[in-house]
């Protein structure tokens, strides 16, 4: 075992499918090696719920409502390294279908016209508020790396944290970048 | 034609003067990144992937919108135009709604995905638009979404360069430029658009995609099958692409010398995106129902009804779409069968003996100066020569004088109409001063030119150019293989019901083949349905459920185009190579095999 102190890292779901950390999780026995470089803390996949201060930080999902923003925010201050983690984060992919729509016809659609609806309505508390439209985080925060991918695939993912992990930036091109 | 030089990325490369910058460096093997250019259409110039340096300018100039001059020096690889590149693909990406785990161009198809991971766009520094943009699936087989449009203009190059109809075109100005479809309708209600599919094949990104093919999986992962369109006397090069046995999608082959890619909506898409009823299995009549039953009982079944009969009592009636390795199989079976015939259009046996015009001419019709359309409908049977006399008109000012007794699509294009041929003087001086001074003119005409009347007119045409160049002379058939066929010796039959009762028929064998109609075509004269009813013993041969495959005793099944292999002559003369693309379908048989178990 090595004496460096392990990495510290904190990953968030915002608006996504989770299918990036589903595609973190197929990194399957290299998950072993790259364990003995970090440490995982606050995540969708462990217990720990709250950000502590960590040295890198994953984020899947684009900013949909307010909760997903304060979310950012708060791991954006905690972490040195911020990585966007899969195409919603990037570009807003799939979530920003919405914002063809006005917000309140994409909520009349969720809660009232739904086929399955009776007598629905549009909660006004408990729920995080929606945004007027679906964004990336790069336009909140300031993003230090992207893994692009809907979800990438877990060599993508690989590539890219032992490459950071190596105090490089990862470099993308035909051979390793996907959108889908 | 002047030679020129220049010093590309340091290599030596000549090339004319005249071509530009982007012609040259492509032909002595230099890549630069392009976009919005496709090779034989107009350059645009518009997207800017293709910016190259010259020496001594500071500017970056699009290279397929630029000449070459003789002895300059052209960057087009360095750090600033990798730079610029990359910028100009980000403000495509953010400036409509490019998401790629939903398009039907995705992992493969789509040059603006290509390009992205080319240059190994990771994010994009500019905040996105996402405008609220519609999608038009009105159209037949053609579906538009402007959300993955990047305004390239190749559809709208294609449309008005290839197929010559300008039904797309750009509406609105700035960041609200829109691909229009006429004047701003949608595909289902335009009057112009053919539905030629030449946009879908030109767009790059998944903006214009084929209903039939969306989401079908990649074409690139597909296999590819190169094969000829038989729909009509044409003969289009094919390109197939297959997935586990089920057609994709058909595009045009590049490389055919008489497409040249193009294609109508005949050969594109009616052959495999309409549904129809195939016949999979042999079917005999009992008790007044078509049963499915095995080759060996269809098969005794024929034997025992007509086996005994004598050969003139039977007759054998075929489709002119057979292959001309089947017209060998019937040369051999006339001691077999006393009367064989192969069913053509109106007026079309006549215009089987005339002379064939040996040559290129596609060729011919896009050098024209003059084109006579004589009791031909290319708009409607031949889309693409169609495309070709559009395009020679609109492009290079030829003249069109059409003579046919239908309406049509062309003959908005046409100097002079006339659906009725008329003697008068005054009509024929009219044609003479339109046609007055042409150097290349081509005379085209189909089977209604071989009426009384269409001869005569023949006759006066070639007797207009008799103190100039005479005219290249196209006889274009509406049948596939009707030259080739009746050059094999089988009688072309134009008057079913009059040959039907030609002789002491008894018994008839149709071949309808892959007719798309299932042969139906030869009952639009209604005295055949009470004739064939009134026979001992009808077979059919076909691909495709209809009226007549209905009339039948015992039916049995042909493969379709996809499934063929042999050889079929088109219009020009020139012998085609049908490749199957897929295994028969069913207990689909090829025609050859079928006629030769009947008839051993």
């Amino acid at each position: 075992m090595s004496d460096k102190p392990k990495v510290k890292v904190a990953t968030v779901w915002l608006g996504g499918c989770s299918g990036c950390h589903m595609s973190f999780l197929d990194l399957d026995e290299r998950l072993i090696d790259l364990f003995k470089l970090i440490e995982l803390t606050a995540s969708p996949i462990s217990d720990l719920k709250e950000i502590p201060a960590v040295d890198v930080g994953i984020v899947e999902g684009a900013v949909c409502n307010d909760e997903n923003e304060h979310v950012l925010r708060t791991l954006r201050k905690q972490c040195q390294v911020l990585i966007a983690l899969g195409d919603c984060a990037i570009t807003g992919n799939v979530p920003a279908l919405r914002n063809q729509k006005v917000l309140t016809e994409v909520l009349d659609r969720g809660y009232v016209e739904t086929e399955s609806t009776h007598a629905g309505e549009v909660p006004n508390e408990v729920v995080p508020t929606l945004c007027q439209k679906v964004r990336p985080i790069q336009e909140f925060v300031k993003v230090d790396a992207h893994i692009p991918g809907c979800p990438p695939d877990a060599d993508a993912i690989w590539y890219a944290l032992t490459e950071l992990l190596a105090g490089r930036q990862p470099k993308w091109d035909a051979t390793n970048v996907r959108y889908d | 034609m002047n030679k020129i030089t220049l010093t590309i990325d340091g290599k030596q490369c000549t090339g004319t003067a005249g071509q530009t910058i982007l012609e040259i460096a492509h032909a002595n093997g230099i890549a630069i990144p392009t976009l919005c250019y496709m090779k034989n259409l107009s350059p645009w110039g518009g997207c800017r992937m293709c910016i190259v340096e010259i020496g001594g300018s500071p500017k970056a100039v699009p290279s397929c919108a630029t000449p070459a001059t003789d002895g300059s020096t052209v960057v087009t690889q360095n750090d600033r135009l990798t730079h610029l590149r990359k910028l100009t693909l980000e403000l495509l990406f953010s400036e409509r709604n490019h998401i790629c785990p939903i398009c039907p161009m995705n992992k493969g198809d789509c040059d603006l995905q290509q390009n992205g991971y080319k240059f190994g766009i990771d994010a994009i520094r500019y905040p996105y638009l996402y405008p609220t943009l519609p999608v038009d699936l009105t159209g037949k087989f053609l579906g538009l979404d402007h959300n993955r449009c990047i305004l390239c203009t190749r559809c709208v190059r294609t449309c008005d360069e290839v197929e010559g109809v300008h039904t797309l075109d750009i509406g609105n100005r700035g960041v609200k430029n829109q691909i229009v479809v006429d004047l701003n309708t949608t595909f289902g209600t335009s009057t112009t658009c053919t539905n030629c599919g030449a946009c879908v094949s030109a767009c790059p990104t998944g903006a214009l995609f084929d209903k039939n093919a969306a989401f079908h999986g990649p074409l690139t992962k597909c296999r590819q099958v190169r094969t000829t369109c038989t729909e009509c006397a044409v003969g289009c090069g094919l390109v197939v692409y297959t997935k586990e046995n089920r057609i994709v999608d058909v595009f045009g082959d590049n490389d055919s010398p008489v497409n040249h890619g193009h294609l109508c909506s005949r050969g594109r898409y009616e052959t495999w995106a309409v549904k129809r009823n195939r016949i999979t299995t042999p079917l005999v009549r009992k008790n007044g129902q078509l049963v499915p039953v095995s080759w060996d009982e269809a098969l005794q079944t024929i034997r025992k009804e007509t086996g005994k009969m004598l050969t003139q009592n039977k007759g054998l009636l075929v489709s002119g779409k057979l292959t001309n390795e089947v017209a060998g199989t019937l040369a051999h079976l006339q001691s077999q069968v006393g009367h064989i015939g192969m069913y053509v259009a109106e007026h079309e046996a006549a215009l089987c003996s005339e002379p064939v015009f040996t040559g290129d001419a596609f060729q011919r019709i896009t050098d024209a100066d003059a084109i006579i359309v004589l009791g031909a409908e290319p708009s409607r049977l031949q889309g693409v020569v169609a495309a070709r006399i559009r395009t020679a008109v609109r492009k290079r000012g030829a003249k069109l004088v059409i003579l046919n007794a239908r309406t049509s699509d062309l003959d908005s294009y046409a100097d002079i109409v006339a659906h009725v041929v008329s003697v008068e003087r005054a009509f024929w001086k009219r044609v003479g001063e339109t046609l007055q001074g042409a150097q290349r003119p081509v005379l085209l005409y189909g089977p209604n030119a071989m009426t009384p009347l269409g001869i005569t007119a023949m006759e006066k045409l070639i007797k207009l150019f008799e103190n100039g160049n005479g005219p290249a002379v196209v006889g274009i058939p509406t049948t596939t293989n009707a030259l080739a066929l009746a050059g094999a010796g089988i009688a072309a039959v134009d008057n079913v019901a009059q040959w039907l009762t030609s002789g002491p028929l008894r018994a008839v064998h149709i071949v309808a083949a892959d007719e798309t109609d299932g042969g139906a075509k030869i009952l639009r004269d209604r005295e055949v349905v009470g004739l064939l009813k009134g026979f001992n013993y009808v077979v059919v041969q076909a691909a495709y459920e209809s009226r007549l495959t209905e009339l039948a005793q015992v039916v049995l099944p042909s493969l379709v185009w996809s499934e063929k292999s042999g050889t079929v002559t088109n219009f020009e003369g020139r012998e085609l190579l049908l490749r199957p693309v897929m295994p028969p379908r069913g207990q689909a048989r090829d025609d050859k095999m079928i006629l030769e178990s009947v008839f051993a």
